[in-house]
């Protein structure tokens, strides 16, 4: 399903380079393209996480094009709306339907903007296409992060991946059954299968304590240190 | 609607992160406190955040041809109350920004304010009124969660509309508004109807839901059906 970015961190040329530093790296170039929020800094940025990305941490680019299509798509949508109705500078360019114009200012607000968007997303992909997400999370511990709050969020991580398998046996065996013919039935059928979920989420809540205590949990998960 | 990594300038990536962060270390001061009391809660809401995360990341079936996919406030809120559901919405988020690279991290902050607090608060609000008023749970978790998922998208429209105030505050954000009004009132409907099947079929089988459930609130008794 959509944790595809899992599968391909754990396959990246980058993986076993020190997560502390690519946290950092990710971080920085994201902080500094908004700081600076200049084009043509967005653009270096832009350039040198597609650079890390592709060339150095060797991720395939059909995985690295899916990955920015959806954000790619939602900053042009955005940007274009930005385009045509914000801006009160001199009128460009009047398409001429319902007074929508472009204005000076709407449109260097729209381009920067969207630059900054492809190069802030392109950074944080840096880290998430080249880090597995516990090694992220085990940096993150290092800073103050309150331990309850990371042993939660990891304690969820690993419960993610089995609700999604299990999600998928449950949806198939609706659609098999025509579930999902017609509205009335999705909204049927949609109900059932959360609610289901929820209860059997439930009930494995209490399978995962009684596993984690039988080997001993105390509240951390040890990650291996390069 | 999440605000993507990169779309706010830094300032107010600073100014929502102050908002949010007094609110999720509440949230953290009170889950420790039931974990600390009740070590078998840590795994419930573990699970319970990976239902969330799941929840996320269904398609609802809309009326207008568009999909979207529920937030999941509303039960959030009416089964665990505010203060978790931030905590836990707030390691969705994160999840989702590293994993499904929806979202972002410098966003965190006014993504957590607008789903993570507004949001949950809005709906556990509607959700105990009305309950107290001696109305039907099933007709409280509908508002619930529609309000729940209408103001969020308010919320999302006021931070983006103070980001963008041009060619002044109160215009940018009546365009906005105006954007989001015709996708997410249906979008708002369609989630409280969802809501509304799942709260039944919880429902009914509630006896079993009600023991493992008191570990959190132990007064849910007290608020109606569940």
């Amino acid at each position: 399903m959509a944790l595809d970015i899992d599968f391909i961190a754990h396959n990246s040329n980058l993986k076993n380079f020190n997560p502390n530093f690519k946290v950092l790296i990710s971080f920085i170039f994201i902080l500094v393209t908004l700081i600076a929020n200049s084009p043509i800094v967005s653009l270096i940025i832009f350039a040198a996480t597609a650079i890390l990305i592709i060339l150095i941490a060797k991720t395939p680019i059909k995985d690295y094009l899916q990955f920015i299509s959806i954000p790619l798509l939602f900053s042009i949508i955005t940007c274009t709306f930005m385009l045509f109705f914000l801006g009160s500078g001199e009128i460009i360019y009047n398409t001429g339907i319902f007074n929508i114009t472009i204005r000076e200012d709407s449109l260097n607000l729209a381009y920067s903007t969207f630059l900054r968007i492809v190069a802030c997303f392109q950074a944080l992909g840096f880290l998430t296409l080249t880090t597995p997400i516990m090694e992220t999370f085990n940096v993150l511990s290092k800073l103050k992060i309150p331990k309850i709050f990371l042993e939660i969020s990891m304690l969820m991580y690993n419960s993610i991946f089995i609700f999604l398998k299990q999600f998928e046996l449950m949806t198939n065996s609706q659609k098999t059954r025509l579930g999902y013919n017609g509205v009335k039935n999705s909204y049927r059928s949609l109900g059932l299968l959360v609610s289901n979920l929820f209860i059997k989420s439930l009930n494995r809540s209490e399978a995962l304590q009684n596993s984690l205590d039988s080997r001993c949990y105390g509240g951390e998960f040890p990650v291996y240190e390069k | 609607m999440h605000i993507i990594e990169g779309f706010l300038p830094w300032y107010w990536c600073v100014f929502w992160f102050v908002l949010s962060i007094p609110v999720v270390v509440y949230g953290i001061i009170k889950i420790k406190k039931v974990t600390d009391e009740i070590p078998e809660s840590k795994s419930l809401l573990a699970v319970s955040g990976a239902f969330m995360f799941i929840l996320s990341s269904l398609k609802i079936p809309s009326v207008t041809g568009s999909c979207s996919h529920p937030t999941g406030n509303g039960l959030g809120a009416a089964i665990f109350g505010p203060a978790v559901t931030a905590v836990l919405g707030t390691i969705v988020l994160i999840f989702q920004a590293l994993l499904l690279a929806h979202g972002g991290i410098t966003t965190l902050g006014a993504n957590v304010f607008s789903m993570g607090i507004v949001g949950p608060l809005v709906a556990w609000l509607v959700y105990t009124g009305l309950v107290k008023a001696k109305i039907s749970s099933r007709i409280a978790i509908f508002f619930a969660a529609f309000l729940g998922d209408l103001l969020t998208y308010v919320t999302t429209s006021i931070q983006l509309a103070l980001a963008f105030p041009q060619p002044s505050f109160g215009a940018a954000l009546g365009m906005f508004l105006g954007i989001f009004a015709v996708t997410q009132i249906p979008l708002a409907i369609t989630e409280g109807l969802i809501t509304v099947v799942i709260w039944n079929a919880i429902l009914s089988s509630k006896s079993t839901l009600l023991k493992k459930l008191k570990i959190l609130n132990p007064n849910h008794n007290e608020s109606g059906d569940l």
